[in-house]
């Protein structure tokens, strides 16, 4: 698929998301799914009700990381959760700024920081390939699941160097193949909307990392996707259909998807 | 938005920095406005609060150019007549 083909497909495919309160990624799906991946009953209370579309792999150590005063860009904010989550941390000395390409997930976002009255962060509708932060400006960027949804990640990676300040670090969490998955899975735009389509094999998304000029990049944390929440997601249940696979291949192809949580550093030299 | 965020603020395309900013409406935050690249006149609606930094292959002309008609008289005549990625002048 073409670039761009594929970025519009997941566009769209999350404007609807958003719009139906549907979900996306085949990590599963609402809240019950985003207390499995690791954020407390707490700290899902404290966030406007409808900032969490349980889109996300889970970035709650990332978020822990967080210290007072900085300066945080979460890249693919969606709704807002961690976004919400980091301005908590963050306190009204520092700041946290989503960028999200789907203009329906931006308007969530809004409507939900309006209902809390966040004052330290702020949505703007922007591509993650190309962010429009200035140079050496951000101390910490996050992102949840979404790099694999872009067919660029080594721009991606770059752009996140870039927005960094020397010293800055980058905690992710993400979808990534312990094994290659077929063509025909690959090919399949649902499939990317799920997340499976455009995820890296490991060692080639770290190297991408790398590549960037990140030093110390460290898999945290390691976690297979389990099967009963992916099946239990709407778009993984509509691509499964679409192609008309058993179950028993179903499960074939989601076992060499792992969650990854990965940290990297950019030099301070 | 609020101002304070023009201070991180550069252009997708260019990574331009500092960007300028001209506010049309105000409430507790800018709810519409303009971003300007001084370098490579890219233009950016501010629309319900949010900056919209899209590279041009995103962006929509049947949205934009409403945007900048409605607000010509307050936007610099260069970027009117020769803005990107849309502008007035046919």
């Amino acid at each position: 698929m073409k670039e761009e083909k594929v970025r519009k497909m997941v566009r769209e495919g999350y404007g609807k998301i958003a719009k139906a309160e549907k979900c996306g990624c085949g990590c599963g799906c609402g809240s019950q799914v985003s207390k499995q991946i690791g954020y407390t009953s707490d700290e899902l209370r404290s966030v406007p009700e409808g900032a969490d579309l349980g889109l996300g792999c889970g970035n709650p150590t990332a978020l822990a990381s967080l210290r007072e005063g900085e300066t945080v860009i979460d890249l693919g904010s969606g709704a807002g959760l961690d976004c919400f989550l980091a301005a908590k941390k963050v306190g009204s000395a520092g700041r946290v700024i989503g960028v999200d390409m789907t203009p329906e997930m931006l308007d969530k976002a809004r409507a939900n920081c309006r209902k809390s009255g966040y004052k330290n962060v702020e949505f703007r509708l922007g591509e993650i390939e190309n962010l429009p932060i200035a140079d050496n400006t951000a101390d910490v960027v996050i992102s949840n699941c979404v790099i694999n949804l872009s067919p660029e990640k080594q721009r991606v990676f770059n752009e996140a160097f870039r927005v960094l300040k020397p010293g800055g670090r980058m905690l992710i969490s993400d979808m990534v193949l312990l094994k290659p998955i077929p063509e025909t899975v690959k090919k399949s735009v649902l499939g990317y909307i799920a997340c499976v389509s455009g995820a890296e094999m490991k060692t080639e998304y770290l190297k991408l990392i790398a590549n960037a000029g990140f030093k110390e990049v460290h898999v945290v944390e390691e976690t297979p996707l389990s099967a009963e929440l992916v099946f239990s997601d709407a778009t993984v249940e509509a691509m499964i259909k679409e192609m008309s696979l058993t179950k028993e291949l179903a499960e074939e192809l989601v076992t060499p998807v792992v969650s990854v949580k990965i940290s990297a550093t950019k030099p301070s030299e | 938005m609020r101002p304070k965020l023009m201070e991180i603020l550069a252009c997708p395309i260019d990574k331009y920095h500092p960007l300028e900013l001209h506010v049309f409406e105000e409430k507790d935050e800018i709810t519409e406005g303009l971003i300007i690249c001084p370098k490579c006149q890219r233009w950016y609606p501010i629309r319900e609060e949010i900056p919209e930094m899209l590279p041009d292959e995103l962006r929509k002309e049947n949205e934009d150019l409403p945007f900048l008609k409605k607000w010509k008289n307050q936007i610099p005549e260069k970027i009117v007549k020769e803005g990107k990625p849309f502008n007035l002048t046919h």
